[in-house]
């Protein structure tokens, strides 16, 4: 399967022999870094290998188009429901810099006793299954050749079926797992004892498929009312699942620590969660550490949530990462919406392009605060593992209610999470295992009569499936009616009648948002801006967002709602785009004809930056072909600008406009047009426009020749011009 | 039952901490979550579970929907403790046929008497 920038993902082709793909490697793959990298302008510190297709920052236009990559792995987590619509939401996100790509579970996985197959519909997440993880997979194979890195694919070995979904995992070349017996224990009720027994077989099996493991404690974060004050617990949390791992035979690489900065502003967030963080790294020197971003505090705002991501990757830079993860920051409101992962993404890679060879310049004071509270937290996190022990152990601690409990430890408030050991989820389902117990397999932990010294515990049979995949018994769907063929009948019919609906979440479901400002007291500016949308022709209005700008001067609004509108793209009339001329030929013709042009930032305007990167050569603009540029600065009032053409003999007058307040931009490319008219000399000069807020269409309604808007380069003009001047028969 | 409520009393409970090196304290950090887990790995290696089971029928080439129901069956009959993929194995030695073959049996209700740890 190969994909094209120009082509859609075509679903059919991922779902076409599913039953013989086989995964290309196993195993998870971090990002190469470079030192000293050449990059643009720029030399880089903390960047990796250059993807070969990539939608740079927006600002990279001012610097070449660049889109360095950091050094960490950046993640996002997808969790639309329908793993058809999830493909094209990776495939966003890689071309955004995405390389670990997180699938959330369909709730209420954790509780279904064995493996789910086909491809159901789920909620707030995908049922993991045989045929879902292949498509994907095999989807991800053809989008990291398109970006030209590899993509690290990731989802949970949580519940009661851990085993069974290890053995998926290993067998279907899944990259990294999320594997943490305590977080069935305390917020899944799963049975303590199933949940870590079954957890050695499932960390045995990842280990042997080099699946990098993430562990849960960051979950304690989200539940605590005030997080920063588990982190002493968080410690304890993330070392038992660190040591369990350790002891049945997980090696220190695949073991990533997730955690989160606890707090957001306007806490004091980088006082209080840097110690933090340095003392994490130094507790678990060795490990890897997957840093996530905080959602604890994020409300509506989107803008907020992405300056608290902002202040979490600054510390993972100035701590360390070896995986950036990246929330959406409207996670706090809806179903993340897919152009909302791609923000998250970007979030994180504008900070690590930003803050790029920080560590440099800065370090972070060893002496005073920092030390003593990253001390005192270990010293909690000490105590807290000093009581687990007088009580009893693990399990005598979590009935006890020691952990989640909101106090900092040792304070403790006494509304921790108490789970009784002999019940919960699976409980009584434990057995002890006879003397002549046998799993004749590879990946298995414990006690069996097939661990020989010499030659595999499957050899008796010729070999299991992680020996020999062919041996894989593949089920295609167990449902007629829940799968994905039905669900695509729908997507693939309007496709072939080229219908398009707008969409944020799954195919052509028509949700929009707008945002409106309402001129009010709070109440009654949401009950005018619900009544406004659904003016607009929004079904089923619903605000997701409200920010108070005054009590009584009003209130911002955002509004999501169904615009059930579905646009034939045979009926549009597209602006015809011609391609510019080639640059040898633009040259060729304007060489030797001597062709003088004038130009300036027009009315009350100091921007000359998008002036002299259409006309200057050496940022590629229009003189390198030879015109001759008169530049007359900025402020300049149009008059002049006229009579500089007058004696300059000119050809071409360009003008730069990008102050639009009042359509100013607008009544200057009208006054030119007109001036040049008074003084007879509109048939021989060609008049240009650009800005920001100019277009094509604008610039000739006001009687000019061409505009240009954003993006446009010194070819595009000089096409232009040549053309023109051409058509005037200049000679 | 009634969860401890305690105020922070981290400046007396600390005392024995206080003289220890940063290195002092951190080995006895990881000291301390060698002894809550050892236990816990113990009873992992000495334990099965139905999840388990399942796992290594998967393993051996089973699909989930039979292992589901060889791991039913066998359970039924207590006789998980030897492990189902050993049983099922042993069952496909004594008859000669292939191991699929025995377990396609199990799941159909035939074999199910001879089938003995």
């Amino acid at each position: 399967m190969k994909l094209t920038a120009d082509k859609k993902l075509d679903l059919s082709e991922v779902l076409e022999d599913l039953e013989s793909y086989r995964p290309r490697r196993k195993g998870w793959t971090w990002r190469k870094g470079i030192e000293n990298q050449e990059i643009g302008a720029f030399v880089y510190k903390d960047t990796s290998e250059n993807l070969s297709h990539c939608v740079p920052l927006t600002s990279a236009h001012a610097f070449g188009d660049i889109d360095p990559q950091c050094d960490m792995v950046i993640t996002t987590e997808i969790a639309s429901g329908n793993f058809e619509d999830d493909l094209r939401r990776m495939r966003m996100a890689a071309w955004h810099g995405a390389d670990h790509i997180m699938v959330i579970r369909t709730t209420g996985q954790s509780h279904i006793d064995g493996l789910i197959e086909g491809t159901p519909e789920g909620i707030g997440g995908i049922p993991i299954t045989r045929k879902q993880v292949r498509a994907t997979r095999k989807a991800l194979d053809a989008i990291e050749d398109e970006v030209g890195r590899p993509i690290n694919f990731h989802s949970y070995v949580s519940g009661v079926a851990g085993p069974e979904v290890a053995v998926l995992f290993a067998e279907e070349g899944m990259n990294g797992a999320h594997q943490d017996p305590q977080y069935n224990v305390l917020y899944r009720g799963v049975n303590m004892h199933r949940s870590f027994v079954d957890a050695a077989e499932a960390k045995t099996l990842m280990a042997d498929a080099a699946i990098l493991q993430l562990d849960g404690a960051h979950n304690a974060n989200a539940t605590a009312k005030e997080a920063w004050k588990v982190t002493p617990e968080l410690f304890v949390q993330h070392a038992i699942n660190t040591a369990y791992s350790r002891a049945v035979g997980m090696p220190a690489e695949l073991i990533a620590l997730s955690t989160v900065p606890p707090t957001a502003p306007p806490a004091p967030k980088l006082r209080l969660d840097l110690p933090y963080a340095v003392a994490l790294r130094e507790l678990f020197e060795g490990y890897k550490f997957r840093a996530q971003q905080n959602t604890r505090y994020i409300e509506a705002d989107t803008h907020e949530a992405s300056v608290t991501h902002v202040l979490d990757t600054l510390i993972s830079r100035l701590t360390s990462a070896d995986i950036q993860s990246t929330i959406t920051p409207d996670e706090g409101r809806n179903i993340p919406w897919h152009y909302n992962n791609v923000a998250g993404v970007n979030t994180a890679r504008q900070t690590l392009m930003g803050i790029d060879g920080i560590t440099q310049l800065l370090e972070l004071k060893q002496d005073g605060v920092l030390r003593e509270q990253a001390r005192e937290l270990k010293e909690r996190a000490v105590l807290f593992l000093e009581e687990i022990l007088e009580g009893g152990g693990y399990y005598a601690a979590v009935a006890a209610g020691q952990f989640v409990d909101q106090g900092y430890y040792p304070e403790r408030k006494g509304d921790g999470i108490v789970r009784d050991p002999e019940a919960g989820d699976g409980a009584g389902s434990v057995i002890p295992r006879a003397a002549d117990y046998g799993a004749p397999v590879c990946g298995h932990f414990g006690a069996s009569l097939y661990h020989r010294r010499d030659g595999k515990p499957c050899a008796e049979y010729g070999g299991c499936t992680l020996c020999d995949p062919t041996k894989i018994q593949y089920i295609d769907e167990l449902d007629a009616e829940d799968n994905v063929d039905m669900r695509l009948k729908q997507t693939l019919a309007d496709e072939r009648q080229g219908l398009l609906r707008p969409e944020v979440e799954k195919h052509g479901d028509g949700i929009v948002c707008v945002t409106l400002f309402v001129p009010e007291s709070p109440q009654v500016a949401e009950a005018a801006a619900l009544e406004m949308a659904r003016r607009m022709g929004l079904k089923d209005p619903e605000v997701i967002s409200r920010r108070l700008m005054h009590p009584s001067e009003g209130s911002v609004f955002e509004i999501k709602g169904v615009l059930d509108v579905a646009i034939r793209v045979a009926d549009l009339k597209l602006p015809a785009r011609e391609a510019p001329l080639p640059e040898s030929e633009i040259e060729a013709w304007v060489r030797g004809r001597d062709i003088h042009l004038v130009a300036a930032t027009v009315g009350e305007d100091e921007h000359s930056v998008g002036l002299h990167e259409i006309l200057d050569i050496k940022h590629g603009g229009i003189e390198k072909y030879g015109f001759h540029c008169h530049v007359l600065g900025t402020s300049v009032p149009v008059e002049r600008v006229i009579d500089a053409a007058q004696e300059e003999n000119a050809r071409a007058v360009l003008i730069s406009t990008i102050v639009s307040h009042g359509n100013v931009h607008a009544q200057h490319m009208r006054r030119l047009h007109q001036i040049a008219r008074q003084r007879k000399l509109r048939q021989r000069l060609v008049l240009i426009a650009g800005g920001t807020q100019v277009t094509h269409e604008l610039a000739r309604r006001c009687g000019l020749d061409g505009g240009f808007g954003r993006g446009t380069t010194g070819q595009d003009v000089a096409s232009f011009l040549v053309h023109k001047l051409r058509d005037q028969r200049i000679d | 039952m009634s969860l401890v409520e305690r105020p922070d009393d981290f400046e007396t409970r600390r005392k024995h901490l206080s003289s220890l090196s940063d290195d002092e304290l951190q080995a006895r950090f990881w000291e301390l979550v060698g002894k809550i887990v050892s236990p816990l790995v113990e009873e992992a290696r000495t334990h099965t579970t139905p999840s388990i089971e399942r796992s290594v029928l998967l393993r051996m080439g089973f699909s989930s929907v039979e292992a589901k129901a060889l791991v039913h069956r066998l359970n039924e009959r207590g006789l998980l403790a030897h492990g189902a993929g050993r049983l099922i194995l042993e069952l496909a030695l004594k008859k000669k046929i292939p191991l699929r073959e025995a377990g396609e049996a199990l799941v159909q209700g035939r074999y199910l008497n001879e089938v003995a740890p």
